[in-house]
């Protein structure tokens, strides 16, 4: 068995090197030498790449970049599709800290696997998987060990955006392929389409978590601020874990119809009704809450929470979560919290979840040659309710397939 | 229909009876209903919410909650007492307690927002029965389901402070799970926080953590059994030598300046912060909601404990004989009482003794 080579060689020489030992022990040469050539990567990793704050703005380059140095613990996917995140906005415009430019943003990433790591026991070639908005942890802590990858206080690193212990980059899916260590790649179950299955892996299980960790089903009454990518799906999953009621919190009315149709029994234009905390108080048992603002009205949305009633913050704020009176808790024996994404395993349960229950999320597909003006359009709030970058050749191709 | 005792005590009239200046009187209790219980008072705790109440920090009334006497005239309907009983009230003298009441039919009258729901001083009794009136009297009157019978082998002036002191704290750590395998942090240690020591411990906790500003109190916080000290004024890096250290937190605190980031910070993944200190006006720094998001955390409040749990919490102190650090002071000195309170003189909790 050959030893792979270390360190001042380049990464192309590494690749040609572990190619020629493979090939020296090969029973059947004229075939390998086939999948040697298809091994080298003959993709590249190009995609639309952030160089400064007015990226957001529409002004991202569609460029070629390094991604993360390959190791045997890696996955490689072919995009098909990419699900836009309000995450890809704050990172993009550095909102909630400078960025590390140039940055492919998108972590909502699903396609085909096309390489696959020699330690990686649940992928295979040709399977078809996503990944989310974290790619690796130290897979060594209490946290990890437990299935709160997300939660690793050592070595967490984003999908895009971050540092790999190695020191190369993470760069997301608004690309033609995606890299990521294969641990944070889940299989993505036949039943669900890669185009609905992409925005579950940020969106979907980022309010999926604080659902289910707070009991909400039978018997508990739901509330759910915010109905955008994350607050829609809420809703959808809030129904179908079949919780008494589910009550959509939105700013003004608009909303109620698609609200009805996602599977909310009513909504609560906060708007629209200066009385609406009085006329709600005491009604909910659990509220996730998708909306950054300050100005969310929080005094009004803990009046609505039940005697130990639980709220459960998700949206990340650029700013601080505004001032509240804490006899609001105390009167009440209620609690105020946050949850951040999902680990793999939570993933997977979602996935296996929606199949099940035949869940359908609220899509509009756009072309990837389009990101830029499907930014635009995101941060001007059209999304109706997530918008999902189709990789047109690359999901063609997939079509092809099947 | 009058009886042959006269219901008198320590009444504040104004703002500045909290700087000592209570004034001994008669009242007029409520009006007598077959439910409820005459008590004649032994001894009352001295609560810090008496001196918030008093200096009208809240809202203006007279006194006191953690009531210990014996049972002098029981109600027709009344099953739980008998006259002669020694008996205890608490922080809360009424509920709505109607079968359809989510709170009162789920052992949660603590959180009762029903008509009916009343504090043992300071509060209005619907259906115009009156005014309530607290401990710091001769006689005390309230309804039976929130008087309870004190188990032998728990002393009165033990009991006293249990009342209401023992059950907030008591309440958080059982709702919140405290026992082995748990760690768990209390911030303040004075009449609430010695209590909430005294039952993590008991109660089986892995590692009991108190928390204060001075290293002045980590002597006696030890010999309350807890198994470490932090003090925040004193040690710099004890935000972060602590991180991520423990499951649930207990804060008896109710100043509005406290490092709250901080204390967060001291909670493990998925752990729990339980506010029950009251601080004027409700007032708390502002939180940062990555905190919340990166930790999935949670900030909870948690208000006096239900007389299921008041009744628990006596037996549980009985069955771990568990010492309270109390100190004596005579009825009469109630004035001097609330004012060494304020200064902040008690290790750990007064009980006004009625010596006659």
């Amino acid at each position: 068995m050959s030893k792979p080579v270390k360190n001042s060689a380049s990464s192309a020489t590494q690749r040609v090197l572990s190619l020629s030992n493979h090939l020296k022990n090969s029973l059947n040469p004229a075939d390998d030498l086939q999948k040697a050539a298809k091994m080298a990567t003959d993709y590249k990793f190009q995609g639309w790449m952030g160089l400064d704050k007015n990226a957001s703005k529409g002004e991202m380059k569609w460029q070629e970049y390094e991604p993360k140095t390959w190791t045997e613990d890696d996955v490689d996917i072919k995009i098909t599709h990419c699900g836009i995140c309000g995450s890809d906005l704050h990172t993009l415009r550095s909102g909630w800290g400078p960025t590390l430019y140039p940055c492919c943003v998108g972590h909502e990433v699903a396609g085909i696997a096309v390489k696959v790591g020699k330690n990686v026991k649940h992928l295979k070639v040709g399977d078809r998987c996503g990944v989310g908005a974290q790619s690796s942890s130290c897979l060594d802590c209490e946290e990890c060990a437990a299935g709160m990858e997300q939660y690793c206080p050592h070595g967490n690193v984003g999908t895009y955006n971050g540092k790999y212990p190695d020191g190369s980059k993470s760069y997301g899916g608004y690309a033609d392929y995606c890299r990521a260590p294969a641990h944070f790649a889940v299989k993505i179950p036949d039943g669900l389409s890669l185009a609905e299955a992409a925005p579950m892996l940020c969106g979907g299980v980022t309010v999926w978590n604080p659902l289910v960790k707070n009991g909400a089903g039978p018997g508990k009454k739901v509330g759910i601020v915010g109905i955008g990518g994350l607050g829609h799906f809420a809703v959808l999953w809030a129904k179908a874990l079949g919780c008494d009621e589910v009550v959509a919190i939105s700013r003004t009315g608009g909303k109620a119809i698609d609200a009805k149709k996602m599977g909310a029994d009513r909504l609560i234009a906060t708007d629209e009704d200066d009385k609406w905390a009085k006329k709600n108080s005491r009604s909910l048992d659990l509220i996730v809450s998708t909306v950054s603002s300050p100005k969310m009205p929080i005094a009004g949305y803990l009046q609505l929470l039940r005697t130990n009633g639980q709220f459960i913050q998700v949206g990340a704020p650029e700013d601080v979560l505004p001032a509240f009176n804490v006899f609001a808790l105390i009167g009440k024996g209620c609690k105020l919290g946050g949850s951040g994404i999902g680990s793999p395993a939570d993933i997977a349960e979602m996935f296996e979840f929606a199949v099940k229950n035949n869940i359908h999320p609220f899509i509009q597909e756009r072309p990837m040659k389009d990101a830029n003006q499907a930014v635009v359009d995101m941060d001007a709030g059209k999304a109706r309710y997530r918008y999902v970058l189709v990789n047109e050749k690359h999901a063609e191709e997939e079509k092809a397939r099947i | 229909m009058s009886t042959d005792y006269k219901f008198e005590g320590w009444l504040g009239k104004d703002k500045q009876c909290a700087q000592g200046q209570m004034e001994w009187g008669e009242f007029e209790p409520k009006t007598w209903e077959e439910h409820d219980v005459d008590i004649k008072v032994e001894c009352c705790g001295v609560c810090g919410s008496d001196v918030h109440t008093l200096s009208s920090g809240w809202e203006e009334t007279p006194y006191r909650h953690e009531i210990i006497g014996r049972a002098v005239r029981v109600g027709t309907e009344v099953e739980n007492i008998k006259v002669g009983d020694r008996v205890g009230v608490g922080a809360q003298a009424g509920s709505c307690l109607k079968a359809d009441c989510s709170e009162c039919s789920n052992g949660l009258e603590a959180y009762c927002m029903g008509i009916g729901s009343t504090n043992t001083y300071g509060s209005i009794y619907p259906n115009d029965m009156g005014k309530s009136y607290g401990g710091y009297s001769t006689y005390n009157r309230t309804h039976s389901h929130f008087v309870f019978k004190i188990p032998d082998g728990l002393e009165s002036a033990d009991a006293a402070p249990m009342l209401c002191a023992g059950a907030t704290v008591y309440s958080p750590l059982k709702q919140n799970g405290c026992g082995p395998g748990m760690k768990v942090g209390i911030v303040g240690v004075g009449g609430l926080g010695h209590f909430a020591v005294l039952f993590a411990k008991a109660l089986g906790a892995d590692e009991v953590v108190g928390i204060s500003r001075k290293a002045g109190k980590k002597g006696d916080v030890l010999r309350l059994g807890a198994d470490r000290y932090i003090a925040t004024d004193d040690d710099k890096d004890w935000a972060t030598s602590g991180a991520r250290s423990l499951d649930l937190i207990i804060s008896t605190v109710s100043s509005e300046d406290i490092p709250l980031d901080g204390y967060l910070g001291l909670l493990k993944v998925r752990g729990t912060y339980i506010q029950v200190g009251l601080p004027d006006g409700g007032k708390l720094p502002l939180v940062s909601a990555f905190l919340l998001i990166d930790n999935a955390i949670k900030i909870g409040g948690s208000a006096i404990g239900s007389p299921g749990e008041i009744e628990e919490m006596l037996q549980f102190a009985v069955d771990k004989n568990i010492k309270p650090w109390v100190e004596k002071r005579p009825m009469e000195d109630a004035n001097q009482a609330i004012v060494d309170l304020q200064a902040g003189k008690p290790r750990y909790r007064y009980v006004l003794v009625n010596e006659a």
